[in-house]
């Protein structure tokens, strides 16, 4: 009991750390893990694949783009759109950030800018990847000690 | 095709196989009763807070993450209170299901039931709509999906199911929005979507009902502003044309008004919001624009449109909402909405492009503009008749409603013709949207002019533009214009009346004059280009018309024996030449260029010289027309042709009241005929998968029953 509660607060300050703090996260995280219910008991964790995987193929299309003899900005646009509504729905802030960006380098054509976009984007996504990671990987142990996920609000 | 599709509506089979049929059947009816219950909510202002239940929602989004994250979302929404909701909607149902079976059995299959439809391509999702109609309530859609776009959608959907749409995208911008709410979205959600938005989207079912029945009146109203100016130009043709008189304008917008204020009272009914809903099929809808065609889009009141449909079952109510529907749809387009430049996104609009595409001036001019501006097409075509020298709409009024007249007449034998003619009236009233939005014609008339200039493949270029320009000098006022022309018609009318039997035929020729000074001009420019290739196209299409004239003479009997004797005249060898083989499309070309050098001569001393000239643009534009209605309707063989005849003694019309000789008109006609046909040949020829695949594509729903094929084979004859 004691160690779940302990896990417990470290879930809460892990993920406080990961929206305030840091901005990871946002409030569309927290509703993101209210969706999840008896009815699909592994939502977050099957929206959170969900969307590595298509940010995989994203930001793989994208760098095809770039390396094209012409560059379609239009093209690396509408990726970056997608980038950016699916990271928006997962509420990951920094990366919906970095794609607001992007899109304004897309629209000025700036190959420098896009391209750090790019590379910025790849890191955003393997770092918010590993925190996520760690986040649920503390809720397994919880749940699987047989305690809760603490509500946030 | 092959979707990535997530049905995620449990299989009814795991109920138990001898239940699947009952309740599948049963589905169904819980679908209609809610539907009537919904209703009934309406109208006694009574709403459950669960409502959403049982709500079937489609879902569309190429993003998956999102996807997911809706569909969940949607569940829960729909999920919650299910039990109650559902007993509230059909208790007898329940009742009479959980004595048959069981309640449990009733709880697995319906209030289980999932009713969040998931898609991520948006074509499936058009697929499965269309396969499953009236199986979902609403739709969800992301605005950029790869393979077709959300509004592309949008305009599908609301055409074809009439369903309210749901944008979502994570662009929030005002632009963004606006596009959504022209092509008719009930509400747009900025991605990230929150579960908030999504509980309340019932509400958009329910208004969707209750506009249906009820807002007529008020969108109507809404309306009025814009029509009333279309109404006036096109009342007063028709009026001076039906009635004959000189009286004074203002009486006849008056008159005008009234008629559509009777319209609109007629619509107002109570009893409306508790009538069913009815589905309107692919072919339902397509006898209503056949009968709005008839009527005129303007004059187009529920009750006439009902009994040309003649549908049982189908009330007044139902074919106002519908009506209401298709001139928000008219307006949409027209409202500057669409970029794209091939197989815009609806259906109509579809179509509509399809003929600019097919008549080459037409289809050069048009996309470039669409490209340049927002200019929706049959806008552009009706803006660039109107603009370079005569108002399209004038032509095109006059045109249908003494066609109209004669259909009524002369009863069933005319129909062809009334189709077509009603056709041209559409147009029109795209055209004068025109008006309001284009309150500078000068500007787009110069667009249109360097247009002109820009197209590669013909000389017209050169012609084009310095006549476009004289045309905006002279005509600075559509008013004068449409006065004159009006004046004109009236004139022209007269000496027709006396002779009942031909009225059809000069009816039609009226329309034709524009045509024919487009005509000399086009092909004298084409060949002064010297491109053969164009020429011999050109020839093919005029095969085919030729082929038209022929099919048309069975047909109709008076117009058919116009079209022969405008082809005896001296015109007609060489139409017959050109259509046939391409020597004889250079006599045709010359034949042209003195039937061009004849108009002008005698149009000159009118002053309409800048017309005349001008006309060209006109040209492209009434091939458009035929086009575009040959394509929508099977019978293209028929009214393409008779399209054709009415343009051209519609040209006829004029220049002999212009003209000294009688003879030389018909001349003009057959030329003239030869030259739609061309013009809509070239474009199809060149792009024949583009046109027709759009067609098929586009308007497959509203137009299944014609066959791209018939088209293609009309035109490749």
């Amino acid at each position: 009991m004691d160690a779940i509660s302990q896990w417990r607060k470290q879930w809460f300050d892990y993920i406080q750390y990961l929206r305030q703090e840091k901005g990871f996260l946002d409030d569309q995280f927290v509703q993101l893990k209210k969706l999840q219910d008896e009815n699909s008991p592994d939502f977050v964790v099957e929206v959170i694949s969900l969307f590595f995987q298509d940010s995989e193929k994203l930001l793989n299309n994208m760098a095809n783009s770039f390396e094209q003899e012409v560059v379609d900005f239009k093209q690396i646009d509408a990726h970056v759109h997608q980038f950016k509504g699916s990271s928006a729905s997962i509420g990951a802030m920094r990366i919906k950030n970095v794609c607001v960006t992007f899109k304004n380098y897309c629209e000025a054509q700036n190959m420098d800018g896009c391209l750090r976009c790019l590379q910025q984007l790849q890191q955003e996504c393997s770092v918010l990847k590993n925190k996520l990671e760690k986040l649920l990987n503390l809720e397994r142990q919880i749940l699987a000690a047989g305690g809760s996920i603490p509500v946030l609000e | 095709m092959a979707a990535l599709q997530r049905v995620v509506q449990s299989s009814v089979t795991t109920a138990g196989s001898s239940y699947a049929a009952a309740a599948a059947a049963a589905c169904k009816a819980v679908l209609g009763s809610s539907a009537a219950v919904s209703n009934a909510l309406c109208g006694e202002q009574v709403v459950s807070d669960q409502f959403p239940v049982g709500l079937k929602v489609l879902v569309v989004d190429d993003d998956t993450t999102c996807l997911r994250i809706v569909e969940q979302m949607l569940r829960r929404c729909l999920y919650h209170g299910l039990f109650r909701a559902c007993f509230f909607l059909s208790t007898d149902f329940i009742a009479n299901f959980a004595l048959l079976f069981s309640y449990e059995l009733y709880l697995a299959l319906f209030v289980g039931q999932n009713c969040v439809t998931t898609c991520s391509q948006a074509t499936a999702a058009l697929k499965l709509l269309r396969e499953k109609k009236g199986c979902f309530d609403v739709i969800l859609s992301d605005v950029h999906m790869p393979d077709m776009d959300g509004y592309k959608l949008l305009e599908h959907v609301g055409l074809e199911m009439d369903l309210p749409v749901i944008m979502m995208s994570a662009d929030g911008r005002t632009s963004a929005v606006m596009k959504g709410i022209r092509h008719g979205a009930c509400d747009y959600l900025i991605k990230p979507i929150r579960e908030e938005e999504l509980k309340n989207i019932w509400q958009h079912v329910i208004r969707k009902k209750r506009n249906e029945n009820k807002d007529f009146e008020q969108s109507g109203s809404f309306e009025d502003n814009d029509r009333s100016k279309r109404v006036n130009e096109d009342a007063e043709y028709a009026s001076s044309v039906i009635e004959d008189t000189e009286g004074l304008k203002s009486q006849k917008k008056r008159s005008n008004y009234k008629e559509e204020d009777d319209g609109e009272l007629d619509n107002d009914d109570p009893s409306t919001s508790k009538k069913p809903r009815v589905v309107w099929s692919v072919e339902l809808h397509q006898q209503f624009v056949s009968a709005v065609n008839q009527l005129g889009l303007d004059k187009a009141v529920p009750k006439r449109i009902l009994e040309l449909m003649n549908v049982p079952g189908l009330t007044r109510e139902n074919v106002a909402s519908h009506l209401q529907k298709f001139r928000l749809y008219l307006k949409r387009l027209s409202g500057g909405v669409p970029q794209q430049q091939s197989g815009i996104s609806s259906t109509f609009c579809g179509s509509m492009e399809s003929n600019a595409k097919l008549s080459s001036l037409g289809r050069l001019d048009i996309q470039a503009l669409a490209a340049s501006g927002q200019i929706p097409p049959q806008t552009l075509a009706a803006l660039h008749a109107e603009l370079l020298g005569r108002p399209a709409g004038n032509l095109v009024p006059t045109m249908d409603q003494p066609a109209l007249l004669h259909a009524s007449l002369q009863g069933p034998k005319r129909v062809p013709i009334e189709h077509g003619l009603a056709f041209g009236q559409t147009l029109v009233k795209g055209q004068s949207n025109i008006f309001k939005q284009f309150p500078q014609p000068i500007f787009s008339v110069d667009d249109v002019s360097s247009r002109y200039g820009a197209w590669p493949s013909n000389s017209i270029g050169t012609v084009g533009p310095s006549n476009s320009v004289e045309g905006v000098t002279n005509q600075n006022s559509h008013l004068l214009m449409d006065i004159l022309q009006q004046h004109r018609q009236q004139q022209q009318k007269q000496p027709q009346l006396p002779q009942p039997s031909m009225l059809p035929e000069p009816s039609r020729s009226i329309n034709v004059q524009p045509s024919c000074l487009v005509v000399p001009s086009h092909t004298s420019a084409s060949f002064q280009a010297g491109s053969p290739a164009s020429v011999n196209q050109s020839c093919s299409f005029n095969r085919s018309s030729v082929i038209d004239y022929s099919i048309l003479s069975p047909q109709s009997g008076n117009s058919a024996f116009h079209g022969g004797h405008i082809l005896n005249g001296d015109v007609k060898t060489t139409g017959i030449a050109c259509g046939y083989s391409a020597p004889g499309s250079s006599s045709t070309l010359s034949s042209c260029s003195l039937n061009a050098d004849n108009t002008t001569s005698r149009q000159n001393p009118t002053a309409t010289y800048g017309d005349t000239r001008q006309l060209p643009g006109i040209g492209p534009n009434i091939a458009d027309i035929q086009g575009s209605y040959g394509a929508k309707s099977g019978e293209i063989l028929d009214q393409g042709p008779l399209r054709n005849l009415g343009f051209v003694n519609k040209g006829t019309r004029i220049p002999s009241r212009f003209a000294v000789d009688e003879f030389e008109p018909p001349m003009n006609n057959s030329n003239h005929g030869k030259v739609h046909s061309e013009s809509n040949g070239n474009p199809v020829k060149q792009e024949p998968s583009m046109d027709c695949s759009d067609n098929a594509k586009v308007g497959a729903p509203v137009f299944l029953q014609f066959p791209s094929n018939d088209l293609m084979s009309v035109f490749t004859k």
